[in-house]
């Protein structure tokens, strides 16, 4: 009884520290306009792991995905630019989205 | 006779006494932790920070890079400055001196992450003292709060290695550092610690007038720390602003054209209020 109640508070004290983890790392996406017709965003996480793999998507006015995708090996995520406004969001979980207003998207 | 010989004895002593505050290698640019890159300009000026005293003319350096990297498994950049470089004149509020500035272009400057900017300057001589000062100098930025190399040694002769991010300082943080001679930690060294206390004007290559603090005493100009037996020190912010460390003689190199050479380790910090 006194091993399971061991293992029941080791597995507890687990879960708190993990979700810890997962709660202090910020999500963090920045793009800019390369100026060719391209648009390059990148990201990462505040604790400077990387965003490999991060779901990417760019949307239209109408709120559409209009593109998808991922951030590559580097956290980096690169596109043609839609005609129109547009907006790119950053998608690595709940509570770890960023949206990014194209018309702040500069070069 | 003897009064006279008193008297000059006297007037050394008190001579002695005046020149309290410490040279400074510069690496400057106004902000260091920046929502989004873009282009920078940086100036470099060889001077006495806290009174924005004598600035001595520097040569053109020997190295000035800047390393970059995007988060923790990113790989680091290295871009040579050097070739960037301009001379400008740099008043200080009691003379005029040779500086440098650099504007470094956005296609460099524009991605998240960490930037390390290190400056090894020509060693300049000081007459006074018939000695070789050359201050090995790093200056951090950051874009986008994405962390890089900022803990990372540059694999300089001597730098300080800090353990606290030195572009994220809240005022009345405690900043931690390590200093290195060859990659070495250096024990017991003598460490002179400075407060920029009169704001770099960018456009006219000045310091401005105004002070922001005052000094109750020459040893506040430049406080005096020590490196522990690891070679860490650490130093609570007391005010915003920028805060200059510099270990004395750290660096393994001890003479130059024949004279003795004071090679130093320089690092700058940036503290603002909450």
């Amino acid at each position: 009884m006194k091993k399971i109640f061991t293992k029941l508070v080791v597995t507890g004290g687990l879960i708190a520290l993990s979700a810890t983890a997962a709660l202090a790392h910020s999500p963090l996406c920045s793009c800019f306009d390369n100026g060719d017709g391209t648009v390059l965003c990148e990201g990462g996480f505040s604790d400077g792991s990387s965003a490999s793999g991060v779901k990417m998507y760019v949307r239209d006015d109408s709120g559409a995905v209009v593109l998808k995708g991922a951030m590559n090996e580097n956290s980096e995520f690169e596109f043609n630019k839609p005609a129109g406004h547009y907006t790119v969001t950053f998608d690595a979980g709940e509570g770890h989205s960023i949206e990014i207003d194209g018309s702040d998207i500069v070069e | 006779m003897k009064m006279k010989v008193v008297f000059l004895n006297l007037l050394l002593a008190v001579a002695m006494a005046v020149p309290a505050s410490a040279h400074f290698q510069m690496v400057y640019t106004p902000e260091i932790a920046k929502n989004k890159g873009g282009e920078t300009e940086v100036k470099l000026v060889f001077t006495h920070p806290y009174e924005a005293g004598h600035t001595m003319g520097m040569g053109m350096p020997e190295e000035f890079f800047m390393l970059h990297q995007k988060g923790e498994e990113g790989k680091t950049k290295k871009y040579d400055l050097k070739k960037l470089l301009k001379p400008i004149t740099w008043t200080s509020l009691t003379n005029s001196g040779e500086a440098y500035e650099a504007t470094l272009p956005k296609k460099i400057c524009r991605s998240m992450g960490d930037y390390t900017l290190v400056l090894v300057p020509a060693p300049y001589y000081e007459g006074e003292e018939d000695i070789y000062i050359q201050q090995i100098t790093k200056t951090y930025m950051n874009v986008g709060g994405l962390p890089g190399n900022w803990s990372a040694p540059a694999g300089l002769k001597t730098e300080w290695l800090p353990l606290v991010k030195p572009y994220a300082m809240w005022t009345g943080m405690t900043f931690k550092a390590q200093l290195l001679s060859g990659g070495k930690p250096v024990a017991n060294a003598d460490v002179e610690v400075e407060y920029m206390n009169h704001e770099p004007d960018m456009k006219k290559n000045a310091f401005k007038k105004e002070a922001k603090s005052e000094a109750p005493q020459d040893a506040f100009v430049t406080m005096g720390v020590k490196t522990d037996a690891q070679g860490y020190v650490t130093f609570t912010v007391p005010k915003a602003g920028w805060w200059g460390f510099c270990a004395l003689g750290s660096g393994p190199d001890k003479e130059f054209k024949g004279k003795e050479l004071s090679q130093d380790a320089v690092i700058w910090i940036k503290a603002v209020d909450m």
